[in-house]
């Protein structure tokens, strides 16, 4: 295990903690969020746009992740289609 | 154990999701409603990557062809097919002049893939199932997810999993060592049996397995009547042989086939947020994703978006992302292997696990048409788009080892090396719903 850095380990160790941070602490504020009043069923007209959904173009959204996962090491996570209108 | 933890804990999160939504889809008085109108859906995306060495780029024709119909009130049906048609050069041997081994190959993949969706008034659920076959690989794959809207619709839970049963075609080594192993030709017959799966030959070529568990959940919410941001977690544990049996590394030496381990386990954080501008017709996107995994692959992605209305049916939308990777802890450079042996018991000359830093920019035209005043477009659609994309794909490569400790460079030892602009696409799509 010579060739493996520990100080490069130890860098990854704290970067996935900080990351593991900003992930709890954004997840806490979005679920602080949820009420029902956030905002109402007649305020929806932006979020309900296209624009405003994510991946709306579905199709596209797998050929992307088709050829990026051939290009980098990583993949996954990118994340659910649709928005959040909760206007279906 | 700790992939099973993760995927352990994304499985424990699923139960408040999938447990609602089955009550909810399945409860007789549900309320439910059309969710979704019949479509068809095609895209081709033309990928053309640089090289070197006058053998010409590498070369990807991607089409895409999706149909959902509705099936009652309540229930979609989706089918869809795709397929790769590859060509170009690749490097035969990872060494520290790559390019004059480079060698040609053509390649036909093709891909299917059906799924059911239940709605409930709140929430949905959806069955999937995929197939995929090439020369010298098979692939089949199941999935689920659910998706549930909390009271007031501003949050929504998503959760999914999917299993893949893999197959990728090998050289019968026998029981020779990893430095004794010799590469997957385009000679040996890869035989198959009932379409799907491989058959061994002995002494000639033999199917390995390659299993991945993936696993995904994700909270979006509106934050306010303009903004919407989505978090999620994604994990995933692929066991089985990862390495291209196609490809060499020349190790003190020896020109032996790829080693890599068998078990790889990723894990990935992501958030993006879309923020609608009332008063341009507009709106900004930005994404981070964060991604680690045991092979010691850790990289951080950023992006920013932009689309702008131009009247009522013209859409531009831009977008740039950043990706930068770390190596894997068994990546070397080239001259590493050669003059120092393999990294434990590993060897790779795979870009994807070295240090790599990839920058996309992206501008894509839209064209839609929606029904107005109760009349159809062409008197037949409820909507209809035609989409435009090009894409340009800027890469860096940067070493892994200590630049003073490698004589030869890296200038060589990828096909793509010291390109600035290494690829770009352009897209067609055209969508239908009636």
């Amino acid at each position: 295990m010579a060739w493996q850095s520990s100080s490069k380990a130890t860098i990854a160790r704290g970067g996935r903690r900080k990351a593991l941070l900003a992930f709890t602490l954004v997840t806490g504020f979005l679920l602080g969020a949820c009420g029902k009043q956030a905002v109402r069923a007649s305020e929806k007209e932006f979020l309900a746009d296209r624009i405003m959904q994510f991946d709306a173009d579905g199709q596209e959204t797998a050929a992307d992740e088709h050829i990026l996962s051939n290009r980098e090491g990583s993949s996954g996570g990118r994340g659910t289609g649709g928005g959040g209108c909760g206007c279906n | 154990m700790k992939c099973s933890a993760i995927l352990g804990g994304l499985a424990y999160l699923a139960l408040p999701i999938v447990l609602p939504a089955l009550v909810t889809v399945l409860a007789p008085n549900s309320g439910a409603i059309a969710h979704a109108e019949d479509r068809v859906d095609s895209t081709t995306t033309w990928y053309q990557e640089r090289r070197k060495g006058n053998l010409g780029g590498l070369t990807v024709v991607h089409p895409q062809f999706d149909i959902g119909v509705d099936v009652g009130d309540n229930t979609t049906l989706d089918l869809g097919y795709s397929a790769d048609a590859v060509s170009g050069a690749t490097a035969a041997v990872y060494s520290t002049d790559a390019v004059s081994s480079a060698t040609t190959f053509k390649d036909l993949r093709h891909a299917a893939n059906t799924g059911i969706t239940f709605y409930g008034s709140r929430s949905s659920l959806s069955l999937s199932g995929n197939i995929g076959t090439e020369r010298d690989y098979n692939s089949i794959g199941v999935g689920m997810s659910a998706k549930i809207d909390l009271p007031g619709k501003n949050t929504s839970l998503a959760l999914s999993y999917n299993h893949g049963f893999d197959q990728v075609c090998d050289f019968d080594n026998g029981l020779a060592t990893a430095l004794e192993r010799r590469p997957l030709t385009r000679q040996q017959l890869c035989k198959k049996r009932q379409f799907l799966r491989g058959e061994d030959t002995s002494g000639d070529s033999i199917w390995r397995d390659l299993s991945l568990d993936s696993s995904q959940a994700t909270i979006t919410q509106n934050i306010s009547p303009s903004v919407v941001a989505q978090v999620g977690l994604f994990g995933q544990v692929v066991r089985g042989f990862q390495s291209n049996p196609y490809r060499r590394v020349r190790v003190s030496g020896v020109e032996a086939q790829e080693n890599i381990p068998s078990v790889r386990g990723r894990a990935a954080l992501m958030a993006r947020v879309n923020k609608y501008m009332p008063s341009m017709k507009s709106a900004i996107h930005a994404m981070f994703r964060g991604y680690t995994d045991t092979w010691g692959v850790n990289s951080v992605t950023l992006g920013l978006g932009y689309s702008q209305y131009f009247g009522t049916s013209l859409l531009l939308r831009t977008n740039a992302r950043i990706y930068q990777q770390s190596e894997a802890t068994f990546f070397k450079d080239a001259f590493f292997y050669e003059t120092e042996g393999s990294a434990g018991e590993y060897f790779t000359g795979d870009r994807e696990l070295g240090a790599i830093r990839n920058v996309v920019g992206s501008m894509k035209f839209s064209y839609i048409k929606f029904n107005e005043d109760g009349g159809n477009v062409l008197g037949v659609f409820d909507e209809v788009s035609f989409n435009l994309k090009g894409e340009v794909y800027l890469l860096d490569e940067l070493p892994a080892d200590p630049i003073e400790e490698n004589r030869e460079g890296i200038d060589r030892q990828f096909l793509s090396s010291g390109q600035a602009v290494d690829a770009f696409t352009l897209q067609l799509g055209m969508l239908f719903r009636y």
